[in-house]
């Protein structure tokens, strides 16, 4: 015949069914009526003999191949968290963050340089920046004992905004789109919002919006 | 093509019996695939759950000033597609009782209008599902990426006309796509948009996800951080949500379409075409799922809603400044 019995979607999909239901039973015309039954006439019944696989194969193996994909992905994902170089982080948590902030106080000068580092590519800023890090850490070892309990809120005012500088530079290199000086001016009004709104030692630095919202985002 | 089937959709409409149904009933062979019916009472149940759904996050975003954000209006948009779809649905399921019970007329031009319309209805609402889906993602992205210059990029104003472009894009595919709707073109633009949907907003949030994991592994140096792997356990629990709901929801849908266009003679994509209402209720299904895993999850919706009804006292001191919400819902959380 000239014309397509199908057309759209609904009527696609709701004609169909008016093929292969059972006509005699008055159920079968519970639903949209107003199908295109009488062109299907034309094409005639599809028969149904001589099917090598089960008549509901397609159905079974597109559930199948659905949740297969689901869970690989799934899968993908949690081996994600998995790969990466881990963090060496064995050290008490404290030791660090003292570690980080005497770094700070006694290296300013340098971190600023480090930014030349941070620039081209993610992953080998990210692994030059640890191993300064580290590098810092051991030569500061002697000192930090003596530092700890001096403490105060410059040198954890200080800690944030390098931190936070640390992690916006993380974000240019990720993002490739280097700004330095956009960045810079953004953090020092970004910093004068959080010392309003700072009341604790530097876990502030979640609050930042980044983290927050990818956090947020995917929790 | 249009008008001969409207007049024979039409004749059909006022029948409840057509006696040549017997001669095609003996044509079939025995062991057909019969079609498979949902019963009228969980399709009206599960659309008017999903349209009451959609409602109240709507009226939760414009009751609470707080939430009149980009971010939400993407969400409202969301909402407001799935509510189509349910109310698309419910009143198609509505025409066809009327007409059983034969109050409407089966040769009349506004069953024909009605019907045309509401296939638009059912194209434009899909369509901006998907596209709302697809913003939500940019715009979470580019809350990550660009989180300094978030506010600048995304105004509330952009965010509106980016609404409009969206859809008046559907409205314009919709009524396109009911004209067209017999050529194979139609079809197949149709049914490939939205795998390049998914795999585009897929990898919007992939990038999400591999940042948040390294911001979590820096995280995990400080005292009282969860840990990395917890975190990025959950997030990789809630992607595998995301894009589980939208592939089993919309999936059976397409591979219907699809098999209706190439091969409907063919028994085993019949035998598939035979569960046809069994996907149309997880459209539906999708439409209720949708707010719970995006609208629901925000602490501040949540509360507005508890306000709305349980009309306790939420805590109200969220700080206007738009950081100070980042900074509570860390607390919260």
């Amino acid at each position: 015949m000239e014309e397509p019995s199908y057309c759209l979607l609904r009527r696609l999909a709701m004609s169909a069914h008016r093929l292969i239901s059972n006509r005699t039973s008055q159920q079968a015309l519970s639903n949209s009526d107003y199908t295109w039954e009488y062109e299907y006439y034309e094409y005639g019944p599809v028969s149904f003999e001589g099917l090598k696989a089960h008549k509901y194969s397609i159905v079974i193996g597109f559930w199948v191949g659905l949740a297969v994909f689901v869970i690989f992905m799934f899968f993908v994902l949690t081996l994600l968290t998995k790969t990466g170089a881990p963090h060496p982080d064995n050290t008490e948590p404290s030791e660090k963050r003292f570690h980080v902030s005497s770094f700070v106080a006694d290296f300013g000068r340098p971190l600023e340089s480090n930014k030349v580092f941070l620039r081209p590519v993610a992953e080998e800023s990210r692994s030059l920046f640890h191993f300064y890090i580290n590098e810092v850490e051991h030569l500061d070892k002697a000192k930090q004992s003596h530092k700890a309990p001096g403490l105060d809120s410059n040198i954890h005012f200080h800690e944030v905004a390098r931190s936070s500088g640390r992690l916006e530079e993380e974000l240019n290199c990720l993002t490739k789109f280097n700004i330095p000086n956009f960045v810079n001016t953004d953090q020092n009004s970004s910093l004068s919002e959080d010392d309003l709104l700072i009341s604790e030692p530097p876990i502030i630095l979640e609050s930042k919006p980044v983290i927050q919202a990818s956090r947020q985002i995917l929790d | 093509m249009r008008p001969d089937s409207a007049s024979q959709i039409m004749r059909l409409l006022g029948q409840t019996r057509i006696p040549s149904f017997e001669n095609i009933s003996n044509l079939s062979m025995n062991s057909d695939c019969t079609q498979v019916v949902v019963p009228e009472e969980v399709f009206f149940t599960i659309a008017i759950a999903g349209i009451l759904e959609n409602l109240l996050v709507l009226i939760a975003v414009i009751k609470n000033k707080n939430l009149h954000l980009p971010m939400y209006l993407f969400i409202c948009s969301l909402s407001v597609s799935d509510m189509l779809v349910s109310l698309y649905k419910t009143l198609e399921n509505t025409l066809i009782i009327l007409c059983k019970m034969g109050y409407l007329t089966p040769r009349g031009d506004l069953e024909t209008k009605i019907d045309d319309v509401m296939d638009s209805l059912f194209v434009l609402s899909l369509l901006g599902s998907v596209f709302s889906l697809l913003a939500i993602a940019a715009d979470r992205y580019i809350t990550i990426f660009f989180a300094l210059q978030y506010h600048n990029i995304m105004t509330l104003n952009r965010a509106l006309i980016i609404l409009a472009v969206i859809w008046a894009f559907c409205a314009g595919s919709g009524i396109a796509m009911t004209i067209f709707s017999h050529e194979t073109a139609t079809v197949i633009s149709f049914t490939i948009l939205f795998p390049f949907m998914l795999i585009f907003i897929l990898c919007l949030y992939i990038h999400m996800f591999l940042l948040a994991r390294s911001h979590a592994k820096k995280i995990a140096s400080l005292p009282t951080s969860a840990g990395p792997q917890r975190v990025n356990l959950k997030g990789a629990i809630t992607l595998t949500i995301f894009f589980g709901v939208f592939l089993c929801c919309w999936g059976p849908f397409l591979l219907h379409i699809l098999l209706m266009k190439f091969c409907p003679l063919n028994p085993y994509c019949a035998c598939y075409m035979s569960i046809f209402h069994v996907n149309a209720t997880l459209i539906l299904c999708n439409g209720i799922i949708d707010p719970m895993i995006y609208a629901f999850r925000s602490p501040e919706l949540r509360s507005t809603l508890k306000k709305m009804f349980c009309c306790t006292r939420s805590d109200w001191n969220y700080a206007f400044n738009s950081r100070g919400k980042y900074y509570k819902t860390l607390l919260v959380n």
